[in-house]
This record gives C-alpha cells, structure tokens and sequence, in this order.
C-alpha cells in the first residue's frame, strides 16, 4: 500500500503539471492566436477558428484574448518558448513587436490572398487582417445636428458634455496627432494638438483611461460627443444605447490591425495558415456582416451593410476617406507625449 | 504550541525543517521575483542591455514622480480616514443589535467582498454620472439645476473606494468591540463619566487594534485600487498603480516601471511599518 508521503508528492506533480502545463507539453502544443479582448474574440471564435479548423485538418487551437502591448509583454518574458504562436497588433505595438524581434516574416510568396490585400494592408512582417476606424461618436438624443468635423468638439453648446481617453490607447494617441495636423502639426509635431487639448478642458466631462470606458459614459449620459471606435459604437448601438457614428470631414482615422507569426514558435505552419485565414475573402466577407461589422482589408470583399452605408461605399472611397498615420514616426515620441499629458492635463 | 512542536520533534522532524516547503516557496515565488525586479531596474535602456542607475536618477529627481506617490498616499489617508467614521459606526451599531439582526447585517457588510470589484466600481458610474442616482435626487429635489460633475474627481473617487473598501475596516472593527467587556463601560459610567468621556478613554483605547489593523487593510487595499481608481478617477488623475501600468504596459519600458514599483513597495513599507509602530504604542496606551 503506497504511503502517505507518495501520495502527497505524487498529488503535488500532478498539482504542479496542472499549475504550469507547459513542463508537459513543451514540444507539442495546440496554436494560440492572442486576438484582442469582448467583441473582437467573439467574432474570431464564431468565425475564424471554425474556417481555420476546416481548412487544416481540423487542427485544435487556443485563443488567448490580450491587449497589444500584453502580448508584446508576454512574448518578450519567454523568447525563446513564446507561450503565443500568432499575435495580433495595433501600428504602434506591431512597430515596437517587429523592433523587438519578436515576430518572423509571413511567407508571402506560398500565400493565395496576401496579393489580394488593400496596399495599405500588404507587409511581409505582418499583413492587416482588418481596419479599425475612428470617427466621430455622438449621442442623437441630446445632440440634434450631427457633427461633421473634429473641430465640431470644440463648440461651446458641448460645455460639459465632451470625452477623450488619455494617450495609453492607440485611439487616444492617434485622435491627438489627426487633431494636431488639424491645426498644422504632423506625425512628429503634436505641440497644437496639446494646446487644442488645453482649449478643450472646459468642455470636457471625462478623460477616460481607457476607450472601453467611453462605452459606458455614452450609456450613463456622462458625456455626449466623443472621438469612438466604429466597432465599439456599432456594439452599443445594438443593445440600444442611442449613439450615432460619423465620419468627419478631415477623414476616418484608421489604424491596420496586423498579424504575425511569433519568433520561436513551434507551430509556424499553422500560424501561416490562421493569418491566411483570417485574410480570406470568406472570413472577412462572413465577419463585415451583422453583428461584427469589421472593415475588410481583401479587395475581393465588396463592401456591404453598415460599413458601407457609414464608412467606406467601396475600396476605391475607403481608399480616399481613411487616414492612416505614420506611426513609426509616432512611436519615437509617444513616450514623451505621454508624460506629457501626465503632467499637462491633470485635473 | 511548545508541547505541539516537542511532540513532532520526538518523531524526528525539526520545527525548522517543517517551515522549510513555505520558505521555499516564499524565496521562490516572492524573494526571487523581487530580486528579479531590482534588477530590471538597474538597466539604462528599455532593451535591457546597458546596465546603470539612468532610471533611479529619472525616477527620484523628478518632482512629478513625488507628486504622484504624494497624491498617491494622501488618497489612502482620505479613504481610510473615511472608512474609519463609517466603518466604526457600523460596528458600533453592530454589536449592539439584537442577535437575529446581527445576522442580517453582517450579510450585508461582507456582500460586497463577494461581488468583484469590477462590478461594484461600474456600480458607483451609474450613481456617480451625469444623470446618476445622486444628480437626479439633487435636481428633483430642486437643490441643483444643471448636473454636478462627481464622477471623475477626487470626492467621487475617494467615496467609490470607501465603499469598496469598507468591509476591511469594518470587519476587525467589529472582532475588537465585540472582545470588549461591556462591564468596563458600565463601570465607567458608575464612576461618573458621561458617554463621551467613556468612548474616548474606555472604548477607542480597547477598540485600537482592531482599529490599526482595519486601517492597515483599508489603506493598503485604497492606494493600490488600479481598476476603481482608473474607472472612477480617469485618464486625467495619475496615481502610483495607473503611472506603473502606463510605463510598462504601453511604453513597455520595463526598467523605469521597475523602479517605479520599488519605489511604491518602499513607499507603502513605510507607511504599514508607521502603523506598525502605532500599534505597539497603542499597547502601552490601553490599560490592560
């Protein structure tokens, strides 16, 4: 009969193996693909796992919903055993991963759909699987006219009634550079952007820490017009929250929304094989659909629904009304923004 | 505990050898992380190739870095000192209830350590916001006429973690007055001391343990609150936690959040080790 040390010990190996699963399964592991946290895991769960299992074997594989830079965190504490095998990322966060040597090149060449892909969307280090746009977001009861531009933010009848989100979020920092070249600034000058924000301090019922967090205040009528994500307004507005989103006349921002295959996986064909997926005309076809209304980068996919009644009609106008920002020249003093506004527009 | 200890000992196992696995599992698990940390520091560059002390020098001679550790910690003086004359009364009333009563409110007191944080923050938008609980009793009332701005400042951020906290300091409030020989009190009185004189010299001396430790809590847990501090305070209040995220989260500058986050763990030492030493005080203090 085993005693009573054998079995603790035996207990505490079976523990410990449960605790850290990676000790027994160092070699072989499923695919783990960090996609971004709430709607967007959703629509990858519904749609793009189910397209990549069908198309590889049914092969079983892991979503790890994350943050950008939790990724990047992540990766970088186990370079060599990256504990993700596809990472999907924000400009800014895609820039720093790639200078981190973090991610390996996706193989264009073997690839059916990358040659298909808006040219803004094509890069070997990480292909956009879909667009993230920032508009105006505003809600109709309250606010009677619809706003037109990002200037619109600055009129005295929305005292008390505007947010923002402070730099940490890509949103944030990408509303602060359109909002600077606005006034005569660019990518690497955003000194009207902060004087524009310091105009603004009157007029602003929040600052919100996170773009998440703009949800709710439309929701409990804390603010009435703010710079949104389509994709979160979209998702408010279908559990009935009254927002509207509009494009405002300077441009859509948009921020390309990379993949990449991590250095150091131990699954790189199958990492290929779910970005392949995701860049496929039937999942980006399935997922610009009701309730996703994510923005397809595939030229193949005609534009439909709600992205193409409030956002692009067709890729040639997508093409004209979204901006995209230079964010590596953004990246060399974000850090200093930030601190920037730590300091500038605290209450 | 002695005889416990010599009993185990005869069958030849050593107390010291008994605390060995916890030992392990601090070093391992607390020590090691924490050297690990001091050491991410130590780097120039956020690609951790240089070593030298550029963060330390960045960290410390920064004026704005003591401004928000100072703000930081004031935070935590106004939580706790709040939850202190709510947490007290609640238990004063506590121990004086009836027993079917004590039942039902000791439920309510400990139900919002069962619900998450997250919920109990989001809780305090809806009371907090424009057209919230608190903005609309004040226009129906006819007090106000345009909503007040509570969410987002310091007042509304320093009642959300109050009541967030609270169950920290009341929960040794009540162990300690419910220890307290209600005789004492009586005595008191019989020997001509009025109700206030009472609390003030019988009660709070007895009570100041339970005191210290609910403080000790309440403090601890308000200043390092990342997510009701950042959904109730915002983007535009920095606190310590929120200043540390930013810089390793977003910047992924690991070796100034390490530096950050030691000099917070130093920060907070302090504060407990005062409290600490408050406590030993309050022994001499309580006439045994």
């Amino acid at each position: 009969m085993p005693n009573r040390r054998d079995a603790l010990s035996a207990a505490l190996t079976l523990g410990a193996l449960q605790l850290f699963p990676a000790l027994s399964h160092a070699q072989a592991r499923r695919l783990v693909f960090a996609t971004f946290t709430g709607s967007w895991e959703e629509a990858h769960r519904d749609v793009l796992v189910p397209h990549f299992r069908r198309n590889n074997n049914n092969a079983e594989m892991t979503l790890d919903p994350l943050l950008s830079v939790d990724q990047i965190a992540k990766v970088t504490a186990a370079r060599n055993a990256p504990p993700i095998d596809v990472m999907l990322h924000d400009p800014g966060p895609a820039l720093v991963a790639i200078g981190q040597d973090l991610v390996d090149p996706f193989p264009v060449a073997s690839s059916k759909h990358y040659k298909d892909l808006i040219a803004e969307a094509q890069d070997p280090m990480g292909p956009a699987i879909f667009f993230q746009a920032v508009g105006l977001t505003y809600n109709p009861e309250k606010i009677k006219t619809p706003p037109t531009s990002w200037a619109d933010l600055w009129k005295p009848e929305y005292k008390g009634r505007v947010g923002i989100t402070n730099l940490n979020s890509t949103l944030g920092t990408g509303w602060l550079v359109e909002v600077s070249k606005m006034r005569g600034g660019s990518e690497s000058n955003v000194e009207p952007g902060f004087k524009a924000i310091q105009e603004l301090k009157p007029s602003l019922a929040a600052v919100a820490a996170n773009p998440g967090a703009l949800a709710t205040l439309f929701q409990q009528g804390q603010i009435d017009i703010s710079p949104g994500n389509f994709n979160a307004i979209q998702i408010l507005k279908a559990r009935g929250v009254p927002v509207e989103f509009v494009k405002p006349k300077e441009g859509t921002i948009a921020f390309k929304t990379t993949a990449h295959v991590v250095k150091n996986s131990p699954n790189k064909a199958l990492a290929a094989a779910l970005i392949e997926s995701a860049m496929s005309p039937e999942v980006q076809s399935r997922l610009m659909k009701s309730p996703y209304l994510i923005v397809p980068t595939n030229t193949k996919v005609a534009m439909e629904g709600d992205i193409q009644k409030v956002l692009a009609r067709d890729h040639a106008d997508l093409k004209k009304s979204f901006v995209f920002q230079d964010w590596k020249k953004i990246n060399e003093q974000r850090a200093s923004w930030i601190e920037r506004f730590n300091r500038e527009i605290r209450v | 505990m002695g005889q416990a200890a010599s009993g185990v000992a005869g069958r030849g196992a050593s107390p010291l050898r008994l605390a060995l696995p916890l030992t392990l599992f601090s070093v391992l698990f607390f020590v090691a992380p924490l050297l690990l940390l001091g050491m991410v520091s130590l780097f120039d560059d956020t690609q951790m190739t240089r070593m030298g002390l550029a963060q330390w020098h960045k960290l410390l001679g920064d004026a704005f870095t003591w401004r928000v550790l100072g703000s930081t910690l004031w935070l935590g003086v106004k939580v706790t000192a709040l939850c202190l004359v709510i947490g007290f009364a609640l238990a004063w009333a506590f121990v004086r209830c009836p027993r079917w009563l004590q039942t039902a409110l000791i439920v309510v007191i400990v139900l919002p350590l069962l619900t998450s944080v997250v919920v109990r923050t989001f809780a305090w938008i809806v009371i907090l916001g424009r057209q919230g609980i608190v903005n609309s009793v004040l226009a129906a009332v006819g007090w106000i006429d345009a909503p007040l701005k509570l969410l987002y400042t310091d007042g509304g951020l320093v009642v959300a973690l109050a009541n967030v906290q609270l169950p920290l300091m009341t929960l040794p409030l009540i162990t300690a007055l419910q220890k307290l020989d209600p005789n004492l009190q009586d005595a008191s009185a019989a020997l001509g001391a009025g109700a206030w004189t009472t609390f003030r010299r019988v009660t709070v001396p007895l009570a100041l343990p339970g005191i210290l430790a609910g403080c000790l809590l309440t403090y601890a847990a308000a200043i390092t609150a990342f997510i009701t501090q950042s959904l109730v305070g915002g983007g535009q209040m920095l606190f310590m936690p929120m200043y540390l995220y930013q810089q390793a989260s977003t910047l992924q500058n690991w070796p100034y959040a390490a530096a950050i986050s030691i000099l917070f763990l130093v920060a907070v030492l302090l504060c407990v080790s005062l409290f600490n030493a408050l406590g030993r005080l309050s022994r001499g203090l309580a006439p045994a």
